[in-house]
């Protein structure tokens, strides 16, 4: 077990350094000379070759990647061309909301889809099945600004239960914390929830045609017991496998839900970075999600020992 | 069971009479051709009648009532949906339902081009992975990395190298999405090199770029016509975010993702100007979807029950 998880997260290593080849390749390749725009534009062409030796960057490409991911790996994501700020310390101070609405959707999706799914295989076939598979196709195919504008403009602008935009850190009590983010959570776990409530009813078919669902029938236990503990525990990892799977749509999803509801997170960042073409803030935000992308995932493959005790390594 | 057949004839004793089976098997009735196949999976006529609905309206956009979708008039800023304007206009002055009637265009011609590309690109990586051993592990260690940068993401930060174009666009979400499409071509690839029928063209000589050509490549088609569809419409969403967050298609040609992005500022006020680009694009992306389940149902009849 413990060589197994030491193997696991050693393979993430790997994955890692190809990610990070590629964001570092990303500002090897990004268009301006960052020698020339930090030497100003009085600087003469001896100056920029002065500051461009400083800065290593007439080394070759492997030596600055290297130089770069020693870098990274104490903590340092560089500086932002704009704001001149480390990028670092950007990160860490617009990453609360996103992740609070990132965790948010994530219980509520597992809270709503899972269940739904669960219903759907148990009445397979009826209308009750039928209606939960339609919703889940629309949900699936409704982009997320499409759904955050629909739930903004009924929750928020007609019936004005909900604020329309707006972010309270959890610091401030968790009511109005929730209050806030509960519309861009809804908005941002459909296609989640469509995708799960898929997965978990697909899985449970399989699993209630088992010979022991049968003999749980048979035995007289009660319809809840069988359908939740023999039939979801069993059908469990492939519902996990997707639900890790899922957190790129979050990811992406985070980006514009955030700008639709004027929460000061990532997205945000993103967005103000990409109009300014601000590559050390894009390529910390890549690294940092696609990071956070590989630890979920690596989390997910530990869970499979807790969830089936069948599989050991 | 009880056999409820009255028996006359008496009957020597051991014999043991066969219940009569009652007609529990209904006729089937064969449905043959192109209209049979579309009796048989509705969902394919519903979604392929919609996507061709779309395609002729990007196509004949021109001819559909539509004005210049440009042309800026100042003193008709932001009005309401109504005869002249049947989708109000924008904060420039802009007639929605024209440049929402041409938006199309771009939307579908990105959605079918990566679509298209992403496959291609993705069979020619899964089938040498499939086949070269000792590229295999080099290749899939690469798209594992690749893989684990969320998909939007990946395309924005590729879009932030280069000028936003139409062009620029499909590039950036074909290379997301070809990890995708190559790990699934590779997994069918591995699992078709095992069938009997492959062994049998090996023992007969047959050299290996003719069994993939005669007996891998036909193989794989099925599948990816499935993922080319999902593929399509995960672009088409991809593409409206890309533009919407101001990384896709330049604000001088007309996306339902532009569109949405400069009606932000006045949705609350003036949502009929979001609310027509998202409403046809969420019908293009659902009659997409609707498309690759049927398909999916259709092609691989084992998968149909489960999902």
């Amino acid at each position: 077990m413990v060589s197994y998880i030491l193997r696991r997260v050693l393979s993430t290593v790997p994955v890692m350094a190809i990610v990070a080849l590629f964001v570092f390749s990303l500002l090897y390749i990004a268009p301006g000379d960052p020698a020339a725009i930090i030497a100003g534009d009085q600087a003469s062409p001896d100056d920029i070759e002065r500051i461009r030796q400083g800065l290593g960057l007439d080394r070759p490409f492997l030596v600055q990647f290297g130089s770069w991911l020693w870098r990274i790996l104490h903590g340092d994501l560089g500086t932002s061309i704009f704001t001149n700020l480390p990028v670092s310390s950007l990160i860490a101070q617009r990453i609360e909301p996103t992740l609070s609405l990132m965790l948010l959707t994530l219980v509520l999706t597992i809270v709503v889809a899972v269940p739904l799914g669960v219903l759907a295989a148990w009445k397979a076939g009826s209308w009750v099945d039928r209606t939960i598979m339609a919703f889940a196709v629309f949900a699936f195919s409704l982009p997320v600004f499409v759904v955050a504008y629909v739930l903004a403009f009924v929750f928020a602008l007609q019936f004005e239960w909900l604020p329309v935009q707006g972010y309270t850190p959890l610091a401030e009590g968790f009511w109005p914390w929730l209050h806030n983010l509960i519309l861009p959570a809804i908005a941002l776990g459909s296609v989640y929830i469509a995708l799960i409530a898929r997965i978990t009813r697909a899985s449970m078919l399989e699993v209630l045609q088992q010979d022991y669902i049968r003999t749980a029938r048979a035995k007289g236990l009660d319809q809840r017991s069988i359908l939740f503990v023999h039939a979801l525990k069993n059908a469990a990892v492939p519902i996990i496998t997707v639900i890790g799977i899922g957190v790129a749509l979050l990811i992406g999803g985070a980006v514009v839900t955030e700008s639709v509801f004027a929460i000061p997170g990532l997205g945000r960042l993103t967005i103000d970075a990409i109009l300014r073409r601000d590559y050390p803030v894009i390529q910390g935000i890549v690294l940092m999600f696609s990071f956070l992308y590989v630890l979920v995932n690596l989390i997910v493959d530990l869970t499979y020992t807790l969830v089936d005790p069948r599989i050991r390594y | 069971m009880s056999v409820s057949t009255t028996i006359t004839v008496p009957v020597p004793p051991g014999l043991v009479i066969a219940p009569q089976l009652p007609d529990l098997l209904l006729p089937v009735k064969v449905r043959r051709g192109v209209t049979g196949f579309l009796r048989n999976h509705p969902t394919v006529a519903i979604g392929g009648g919609l996507l061709l609905c779309l395609v002729l309206i990007g196509i004949f956009a021109p001819y559909l009532w539509t004005l210049d979708p440009t042309a800026l008039a100042p003193a008709k800023r932001t009005r309401a949906p109504s005869a002249d304007f049947w989708f109000g206009t924008d904060a420039l002055g802009r007639d929605v339902y024209s440049r929402v009637l041409y938006g199309a265009r771009v939307s579908l011609t990105v959605g079918l081009s990566v679509a298209a590309l992403a496959s291609l690109a993705g069979l020619a990586i899964g089938l040498v992975s499939g086949f070269v051993r000792w590229a295999d592990g080099i290749l899939m260690r690469f798209m594992d990395g690749l893989m684990s940068i969320p998909p939007i993401l990946f395309a924005v930060a590729l879009m932030a190298l280069t000028r936003g174009s139409v062009g620029n666009v499909i590039m950036a979400i074909t290379i997301a999405e070809i990890p995708r499409v190559s790990r699934l071509v590779r997994g069918v690839v591995l699992s078709l090199r095992e069938q009997p029928y492959v062994d049998a063209a090996v023992t007969c000589g047959t050299r290996t770029p003719m069994i993939i050509l005669r007996h891998i490549l036909p193989n794989t088609l099925a599948p990816m016509l499935v993922q080319a569809t999902y593929l399509c419409a995960s672009a088409m969403i991809v593409e409206s975010i890309l533009s919407f967050i101001g990384a896709g298609t330049p604000p001088t040609i007309p996306s339902w993702g532009n569109i949405m992005a400069e009606g932000r500022a006045l949705w609350q006020v003036k949502p009929f100007i979001v609310f027509f680009p998202a409403a046809f694009l969420s019908v293009t992306v659902l009659a997409v979807n609707l498309l690759g389940d049927g398909l999916r149902d259709a092609l691989d009849p084992r998968m149909a029950k489960s999902l």
